[in-house]
């Protein structure tokens, strides 16, 4: 028993294995827990699981209608994984800096409603309108962010407290607008955006199903890999871990910390931004009044089981996507609430968070293991 | 009109009071607080769950019900705190993350116990839970008084409570030992443990009381504004008590200030909107008020603020 004990944490405590093992535990306990939680309720939890995958277009449902199919599934996964990989990337340029954005859907919100009403109705051809709606949400979201920056740096205001409320003061402002100006009297929400003014290529025929193909999952995976040359080979990104690790150390090491901080938060924003566009006119079409995407609160479960680590958000924030787009199927074949899903990812960020903790004491447990025995050792000689 | 304004304003300063005292014993014992929203909500969630699932049995004493469902948003609250207590004292998880894994935590196993709870009660899955009428009661002979009296008529059955809670609460906090050693245990947890005392189990202690003050906040949203439990609980109540707390600089009297402010702010805003017959596109518009106005004097008094010195740093018994 012991000996298994060591081995695992030596495995926990290894600079090369320890990422990887402890990201697998955290996947299994709550593989448990959550299957413990369907079995309580009286659902068999692989089948129950498995339906979040075939929601997903991961597995092959019992029957599809006419147009769908797999493949549509799938790329309508990948059309809500792109907006969700985006929050999750500015969620983690903040925490690199030490600043918790916790007003990722706000961001989100305002940049994809200034999108919507300046891009969205207008007559552009797609090209243009792609570009501008880009464009759009990295000014709006990096406004968002640099302004939060702004006032945790002139007047000392948490940010976390000053993004709440600018979460709510852009729910209520923007839903003002669309319910007096942009509605749709049947639907109840914006009017829908026009076609060429989307971030999607629709109704593209591929072996019999008509699916639809999100530019976002490119602008996503790019943003991604941007990041990580970003962190690990630039001045910028350096300067953000060095205030995030220890804030005098990067003052006296001649960082300009205020500087630094409302850049990180204006990244972060930006990021924010172009999730709020690929969600808002690459997902969907329209805007619902007053409605704060949970996306942005899902996005910080992504962000810290990815480690904070941008390739490693590709990887969680495919895992959580499944739960919350198979949500919906997994309610109608299971008759389960589909807010399971949610409960999920809870579970699921409960148990990375003690992802420190379990490295830490790995850590002190094989040092005192190489300890004793290298003191054994020596009373043997 | 004014009786009106002094009465909501009320109904809304006190539940958001009794959030921000739980929120000042957390942080002053150096634990940063951003769970307030999830506490609040899970405690007003067992508070609705034992009153409906009692009323069938006890529907006569309307009010020893109401206890009940005080006592049980108490101890709801007070569960979910300890999530939190564990995950920052024992496990030593950034403090932050904890509030929002609480947050998360609490928001959705509510939004998904009501729904399962609704579907073997009703059949259908409803994510409500109906309360009814919040009980209310008026002081007679002070309630009489032209325009102050509006200070003593038709208060919450909660009221009294809060006011003897926070009462006690702040007795403990500033005249008591053991308010002197939680205090210590923010600003300089190095001199508690060196005089002998246990930071973690201070630390513990702070956050049961959170749990408790907080428990019972929620409950009272729960009952005034929509006469329910639903999603819409969560609808940043949490957060505006932290900003209370910041706002009254981790004071109980000066938060007491910021929170009667924040309430009539947001009833006078109310009842200019019924007044001016205004549409209800626009109540929107009003409701930011609050929210902007909690921006705005934030910047004015967040500058001279002074936090527990070692909020948020979890205590390392070796490092001193």
């Amino acid at each position: 028993m012991s000996g298994f004990k060591n081995r695992l944490a030596r495995l926990y405590a290894s600079s090369r294995w320890s990422q990887l093992a402890i990201t697998a535990t955290t996947i299994l306990m709550t593989f448990i827990v959550v299957s413990a939680l369907f079995i309580l309720i009286g659902r068999d939890p692989l089948k129950a699981m498995y339906s979040f995958f075939q929601g997903s277009g991961l597995g092959l449902k019992p029957s599809y209608t006419k147009q769908g199919g797999i493949l549509s599934d799938f790329f309508s996964f990948l059309g809500i994984l792109a907006p969700m990989l985006l929050a999750s990337l500015g969620v983690v340029i903040g925490l690199k800096g030490g600043l918790f954005n916790i007003g990722v859907s706000g961001q989100m919100l305002f940049s994809g409603f200034m999108a919507t009403i300046l891009v969205g109705y207008a007559d552009f051809s797609p090209a243009v309108s792609i570009l501008l709606i880009l464009i759009v949400g990295l000014v709006c979201g990096g406004l968002i962010g640099a302004f939060i920056g702004w006032l945790k740096y002139r007047f000392n205001i948490h940010e976390v407290v000053s993004s709440i409320m600018i979460n709510y003061i852009v729910s209520y402002a923007t839903g003002y607008f669309i319910k007096t100006k942009y509605v749709d009297p049947i639907i109840r929400s914006s009017r829908a955006v026009k076609p060429n003014a989307r971030l999607a290529i629709s109704n593209v025929k591929l072996a019999g199903q008509t699916i639809e193909i999100p530019i976002g999952i490119v602008i996503a995976l790019l943003a991604a890999f941007l990041i990580k040359f970003f962190f690990d080979r630039m001045v910028p990104g350096f300067e953000i871990k060095m205030v995030g690790h220890n804030r005098e150390c990067a003052e006296y090491a001649g960082v300009r910390i205020n500087r630094v901080m409302i850049r990180s938060l204006m990244f972060s924003g930006m990021l924010a931004g172009l999730a709020g566009v690929t969600y808002y006119l690459g997902y969907y079409r329209t805007m619902t009044p007053k409605d704060l995407a949970s996306l942005g609160f899902d996005s910080i479960a992504v962000a810290l089981l990815g480690n904070l680590n941008a390739l490693g958000c590709i990887f969680s924030s495919f895992l959580i996507t499944i739960f919350q787009k198979g949500a919906v199927y997994m309610g109608s074949a299971t008759g389960v609430v589909r807010e399971i899903a949610s409960v999920i990812t809870g579970i699921l960020l409960l148990f990375s968070s003690l992802g420190d903790f379990i490295k830490a004491k790995a850590e002190s447990y094989s040092q005192q293991m190489t300890f004793e025995r290298e003191s054994r050792e020596e009373a043997e000689r | 009109m004014i009786d009106k304004i002094i009465m909501d304003g009320l109904a809304f300063a006190f539940p958001l009071f009794i959030m921000a005292v739980g929120g000042i014993y957390s942080e002053k014992s150096g634990i940063t607080m951003l769970a307030l929203e999830g506490i609040q909500g899970f405690g007003a969630f067992t508070g609705a769950v034992i009153f409906t699932l009692l009323q069938p049995i006890l529907s006569e004493g309307a009010h020893g019900l109401v206890y009940i469902a005080i006592l049980m948003s108490m101890i709801g609250g007070m569960l979910c705190a300890w999530l939190h207590a564990v995950l920052s004292i024992r496990f030593r998880v950034n403090q932050v993350v904890s509030g929002v894994v609480v947050n998360i935590l609490a928001m959705s196993l509510t939004t998904f116990l009501t729904g399962l709870l609704n579907e073997h009660l009703t059949g259908e899955p409803s994510n409500k839970i109906w309360l009814g009428a919040a009980p209310r009661f008026s002081i007679p002979g002070l309630s009489k008084i032209p325009v102050l009296g509006a200070f003593f008529r038709d208060i919450y059955l909660f009221v009294p409570f809060i006011v003897l809670f926070t009462a006690v609460a702040g007795v403990v906090l500033y005249k008591t030992a053991f308010g002197l050693r939680l205090r210590a245990c923010g600003d300089n947890p190095e001199s508690l443990d060196a005089a002998g005392g246990n930071v973690s189990r201070t630390r513990y202690v702070a956050l049961t009381v959170t749990g408790l003050l907080t428990g019972l906040g929620g409950l009272f949203f729960a009952f005034s504004f929509s006469a329910n439990f639903s999603p819409m609980i969560y609808m940043g109540y949490g957060y505006l008590a932290i900003a209370a707390m910041i706002f009254g600089n981790w004071d109980i009297g000066r938060t007491l200030a910021a929170c009667l402010f924040f309430g009539f702010a947001r009833s006078t805003g109310y009842q200019m909107i019924l007044k001016l017959g205004m549409s209800s596109d626009l109540s929107d518009l009003f409701l930011m008020i609050p929210y902007v106005l909690t921006l705005l004097l934030l910047t004015f008094f967040s500058r001279h603020n002074r936090p527990p010195r070692a909020l948020g740093v979890p205590y390392d018994h070796e490092s001193r």
